[in-house]
């Protein structure tokens, strides 16, 4: 049985892998300008010449934050996912979102309002901030309270609360300001930078570490709190510490792409389906790599389908991930029966 | 065991993705500057005279310094300095850092600010834009749809997410954007690192509807057709100055729009639409509507403040820009029953503007000599109009 | 307390600050089973949880090991104590074994990675309970028999000294019941660890534990061994039994007797008149029995179920006094039946009841008692005589 468990997690890694460096390529070679395969080695090795701008410039930083950003986005769902055992957990359900839209629309608001302008920085730091504010109420109160449905309940509350307020604040701004806030809702890929990829492959990569650190802990509990405390897991820090990480996670994505429906709540549950196990050490890797893969499948229609226009990635991925997911139910619902 | 190497290949591909990073975060692409031209080995910037200010009736919110040998140096107001360098002339050393140097010929624009549109069409120079905000459809002005058409100008994404490949690829040399770039700051930094200047027009932010068409003369200096739009622009203020010596009608105007939420939306007492009104000799219906410290021109009021306000107005003119336009009273009673009230409704004396009104701010001039007409003829002829037509009674 | 694994000292439980039980003194040494009992919600879950530090003490300390639990990290209590809970776990896509493999948690590193001799201790874990068969099956496809054998397995490849289970057998049927029982037997006898276990089921408590405490409302009553708690009366006052009883000598329950006069007389004795006495406590019909030496097997079902028993010394052959009471008591019945088919010295007197009985038309067999039964108490239209041997119980 193990040798056959086994098996199984190398072809799955190794499709993952596969399927990664397959769509890599093909993201490399999409774009409105034309470049061929030879040329765009050629670029990749010396970054020189006429076209080296478009590869080194945007489509490079651009997958590259796609990976990364996929990846994250699909480990904070799968962590939420185990933390509250609920499988519609996503990486926003702890109100996330809502916190960044509510700065940002107070940042857009409030500078564009006085005829001032922001950089894009600006912008990055609001999300985050507001991200984090989010997660600060959460951590509050998941000190005070014995079941984690509450918690769910709280994080959903605080999202109604920060989206109120965004509405409110809305409610006083020109028609004009309403579309960015709407458009920035949607998230996006486009327009990232070398700058940007630094920042959040830091994040990105330290959250991931320590997640797989985690893989233990994680695993006691997903016998129940009760026997994780018992197995040796100090509740109150690992709490703690899951919380902080995803909504890292979360708030990393938010901040330089926006809210992205669908992949941390979709992406998991593939997975599961894939490797048949729910193992964490298997898990945060294999949903890192599976995320990467579904947002740059879903970037690469988005961006090329209807080139120059760019359709919203939330949309897309919920298009793709939407279907499978209730199909995994269905087929889960059958052969439990 | 197996698991093991599975670990392994997965930590080898995340190291491969790190090196990857690595490799191309200490990366700057240099080539984007390649394609400029010549280093600034050109005459000191301090020691050259300046020739002329060019002269400016109405606009506020820009400069345009001329120096000799054709430099010019214009100047937007909170928003950027640029210069312009003649072509084959080499740059002036010794420039302050914050001025952009745009090189003529500037020949490969990507238009974002599509109010422009229509200003560079005045002075022929349509063909120097080569990438659009905005695809055929979304044109009212038939020069840029025809060209979009036929391949000439092609459609680069929409301002908040534009296409950057092709606008690298097709050798942008400069982009300009309207103030709504403000709102995407990210899209105007990743231009500028692609090497390509952008200058952000700030037309709308002009108190007097004729200091937006003058803008017509900023353009003129960037494609080196100054004394053409000079001339244009006496042209049309020359058309305008007849009405403006009339005296008023005293008769009050309403300019509005009804909002998806039911509030309805009105002109402050500042905004440049509230002038035009004054100089067609009509007066404003909301006149203590001031500027409340934001950068807005408009504001929603409820509907009883604008029925209290404007009930009595002579004539109602509604704006079509963002709902699309209203051709009979009863589509206008739809979106609230309570302006059959209303003075000029029961008159009959109630407008709507075209949706291509805001596209075309060189016929800003006409459109007040439209509102002339409908405030002192009483059964104007609607081919005389360019820019209102009467809402019709009676059913659809 | 000097040999004591594990002992509360001073300990006081409750929930958000409310004292429930104050001032608890337990304690177990390796290589015995302590059980508490009591009735529902008095607290012996409470104990529990607060002694596998799932519940904060609101007062005392729990010593483990000769230390206090509280200076003790984690990974130090999980490798001396594991446990057995009623909380219902749900783990998604895990095998049975996978589920067995978490007990090693506080032994391996910092991945959780498993080595050779940890797979074999799980799999030595699941021979012990017997469930070697279900490693592959996924843990959430097994009855609740398997889960308890699983999860107790689990507990024991945790290698504890001491064992803690919170109402292990309370979803089991009685072949599960038994066997985890005998499992947790081994286990103490082999490995000599300790075990704290709650108890519903008295009977199971009386033969498996070592040493029993009582658990009321407010406090510990009691605590010491089965011989010394298990006394009739006492566990009648400890769970508030009104109706019905438990015989503590047998360890089994009985319904409460039928009230009113006998209606029918039960001749039994030797274990044959049992099924009898219950199947007339189920009717509703009250009924005499005798006579039974009081150390007839009968005798302890006659005294709970009968409303009268006559009965006569132990050892003892059947006396004058008995006997007139007895007929006494016979006359005054509307039926009797006779159900023991030996005689022996000791009960010739009932030979002389049953003829007595037959005398008076009143002697019926099992297959009208059935009709009497449904009939009621009437007199009328049942003719007295012997039927054939049905069920045994006639003579």
């Amino acid at each position: 049985m193990q040798k056959k468990e086994n098996r199984r997690y190398c072809i799955g890694f190794a499709g993952l892998a596969l399927a990664l460096c397959v769509l890599l390529v093909g993201n490399l070679n999409a774009g409105s300008v034309n470049l061929s395969v030879g040329e765009i080695c050629r670029i990749l090795f010396e970054k020189t010449g006429e076209n080296a701008a478009i590869v080194w410039d945007i489509r490079l930083p651009r997958i590259v934050a796609v990976v990364l950003l996929g990846g994250a986005l699909s480990v904070s769902g799968f962590l939420l996912q185990t933390f509250f055992a609920n499988p519609i957990a996503g990486p926003f359900i702890l109100g996330i979102s809502s916190g960044a839209k509510l700065i940002v629309s107070l940042t857009l608001i409030g500078f564009l309002g006085r005829g001032m302008s922001i950089g894009s920085v600006a912008l990055i730091i609001a999300a985050f901030l507001g991200s984090m504010m989010s997660m600060g109420f959460v951590l509050l109160i998941s000190n005070r309270i014995k079941r984690m449905s509450m918690l769910i309940i709280s994080g959903v509350m605080i999202g109604y609360i920060c989206s109120a307020v965004t509405d409110f604040v809305v409610t006083f701004a020109e028609d004009s300001n309403i579309v960015n806030l709407h458009n920035w809702s949607l998230g996006s890929f486009s327009g990232m930078t070398w700058d940007n990829v630094g920042v959040m492959s830091t994040v990105v990569i330290a959250a991931l570490a320590l997640a797989f650190l985690l893989s233990k802990p994680i695993s006691a509990y997903q016998l129940g709190e009760v026997y994780a405390q018992n197995m040796g897991v100090n509740i109150r820090m690992f709490r703690a510490a899951l919380i902080l990480l995803s909504s890292v996670l979360s708030a990393c994505v938010t901040a330089f792409a926006g809210p992205i429906s669908f992949v941390g709540v979709a992406v998991p549950h593939l997975i599961r389906s894939i490797f048949k196990t729910a193992k964490p050490i298997i898990m945060t890797p294999a949903c890192f790599l599976g995320g990467s893969v579904f947002c740059l499948f879903c970037d690469l229609i988005a961006r090329t389908v209807f080139s120059p226009t760019e359709l919203s990635i939330s949309s897309v991925t919920a298009v793709f991930g939407a279907p499978v997911v209730i199909i995994i139910m269905v087929r889960r619902q059958k052969h439990n029966q | 065991m197996r698991k093991r190497i599975c670990i392994l290949a997965v930590s080898v591909l995340v190291v491969l993705m790190a090196s990857l990073l690595l490799s191309g975060c200490s990366h700057t692409v240099g080539t984007a500057s390649a394609r400029k031209q010549a280093a600034s080995t050109g005459p000191d910037w301090g020691t050259l005279t300046v020739e002329k200010e060019l002269p400016l009736q109405y606009a506020t919110q820009f400069t345009v310094t001329e120096y000799e040998d054709g430099y010019a140096l214009i100047d937007i107001t909170d928003s950027g300095r640029y210069l312009v360098v003649p072509e084959g002339m080499a740059v002036p050393s010794g420039l302050d850092k914050d001025i952009v140097v745009l090189y003529q010929p500037l020949d490969r624009i990507y238009l974002a600010a599509t109010s422009a549109m229509d200003l560079f069409r005045a002075i022929g120079g349509v063909g120097s834009i080569l990438l659009s905000g905005e695809d055929a459809d979304g044109w009212y002005i038939d020069e840029a749809k025809q060209a979009l058409e036929d391949g000439s100008m092609l459609f680069a994404g929409k301002y908040s997410a534009p296409d950057y490949e092709l606008i690298y690829s097709e050798g942008c040399n400069l982009a300009i954007e309207s103030t709504m770039i403000y709102h995407t700051p990210e899209v105007k930094e990743q231009l500028e690192k692609l090497g390509v200047p952008v200058l952000v027009e700030c037309s709308s932010y002009e108190g007097d509807p004729l200091g937006r068409m003058e803008w017509l003369k900023l353009y003129g200096v960037l494609l080196g057709k100054e004394e053409l739009a000079e001339e244009l622009f006496d042209q049309e203020v020359a058309a305008v100055n007849d009405i403006l010596g009339q005296t008023g009608t005293g008769k009050t105007v309403a300019f509005f729009y009804i909002t998806t939420t039911g509030t309805v939306n009105v002109r402050k007492s500042s905004d440049y639409v509230t002038k035009m009104i004054e100089m067609a000799g009509g007066e404003y219906v909301f006149s203590n509507l001031e500027d409340d410290g934001n950068a807005l021109s408009t504001v929603n009021m409820s509907m009883e403040a604008f029925y209290d306000g404007a009930k009595n107005a002579d004539v109602l003119i509604y704006n079509s820009a963002i709902d699309g336009e209203l051709h009979t009273v009863d589509e206008l009673l739809a979106k609230s029953p309570l302006l059959a009230d209303f003075k000029a409704v029961k008159s009959g004396d109630v407008w709507c503007t075209g949706k291509n009104l805001f596209q075309e701010p060189m016929g800003l001039g006409k459109l007040i000599a439209d509102m002339h007409t409908i405030l002192t003829e009483d059964e104007p002829d609607s081919g005389e109009l360019n820019y209102l037509h009467r809402l019709t009674n009676g059913g659809t | 307390m000097d040999d004591y694994y594990v002992y509360t000292d001073r300990m006081t439980v409750g929930y958000d600050g409310v004292p429930l039980i104050e001032n608890i003194q337990i304690g177990v040494r390796r290589g015995e089973i302590l059980t508490l009992i009591g009735p529902n919600g008095s607290g012996k879950s409470t104990i529990l949880k607060s002694i596998i530090r799932q519940l904060r003490l609101l007062a005392g300390t729990v010593v483990l090991d000769g230390r206090p639990m509280a200076e003790l990290t984690e990974r130090d209590v999980a490798q001396k104590m594991s446990i057995l809970m009623t909380e219902r776990m749900k783990p998604e896509l895990m095998s049975c074994w996978d589920v067995v493999a978490t007990g090693r948690y506080p032994y391996t590193g910092r991945l959780g990675l498993l080595t050779q001799a940890d797979r074999d201790k799980v799999d030595e874990a699941l021979g012990m309970v017997h469930a070697v068969e279900l490693a592959d099956h996924s843990f959430s496809h097994i009855s609740d028999g398997q889960r308890q054998r699983l999860l107790l397995a689990r507990a024991i490849c945790q290698e504890p000294e001491v064992v803690v289970l919170d109402e292990p057998t309370s979803f089991l049927d009685i072949r599960h019941k038994l066997e985890l029982l005998s499992i947790l037997k081994t286990m103490v006898r082999e490995k000599r660890v300790a075990v704290i276990m709650s108890l519903h089921e008295l009977d199971l408590a009386q033969k498996v534990s070592d040493r029993i405490v009582c658990v009321n409302r407010r406090s510990v009553e009691r605590c010491g061994t089965p011989e010394d708690i298990f006394q009739d009366e006492y566990i009648r006052g400890l769970y508030g039994i009104e109706r019905g009883s438990y015989d503590t000598a047998f360890g089994c329950l009985e319904m409460e007797p039928v009230q009113g006069p006998p209606k029918v007389f039960v001749i039994g004795g030797g274990g044959s008149g049992i099924p009898l006495y219950r199947l007339l406590q189920r009717r509703g019909i009250p009924f005499a029995a005798g006579i039974l030496q009081e150390n007839d097997v009968d005798y302890p079902v006659a005294r709970a179920l009968a409303a009268e028993v006559i009965s006569e010394k132990p050892f003892e052959a059947v006396g004058e006094e008995a006997v007139r009471s007895a007929l006494q008591t016979l006359d005054r019945c509307e039926r009797t039946v006779c159900c023991t088919t030996s005689f022996g010295e000791m009960n010739r007197a009932n030979m002389v009841l049953r003829e007595h009985a037959r005398d008076c038309s009143l002697l019926i067999g099992i297959g009208e008692l059935e009709q009497f039964v449904y009939k009621g108490a009437d007199e009328h239209g049942t003719t007295a005589y012997i039927a054939g041997d049905t069920h045994g119980f006639c003579c």
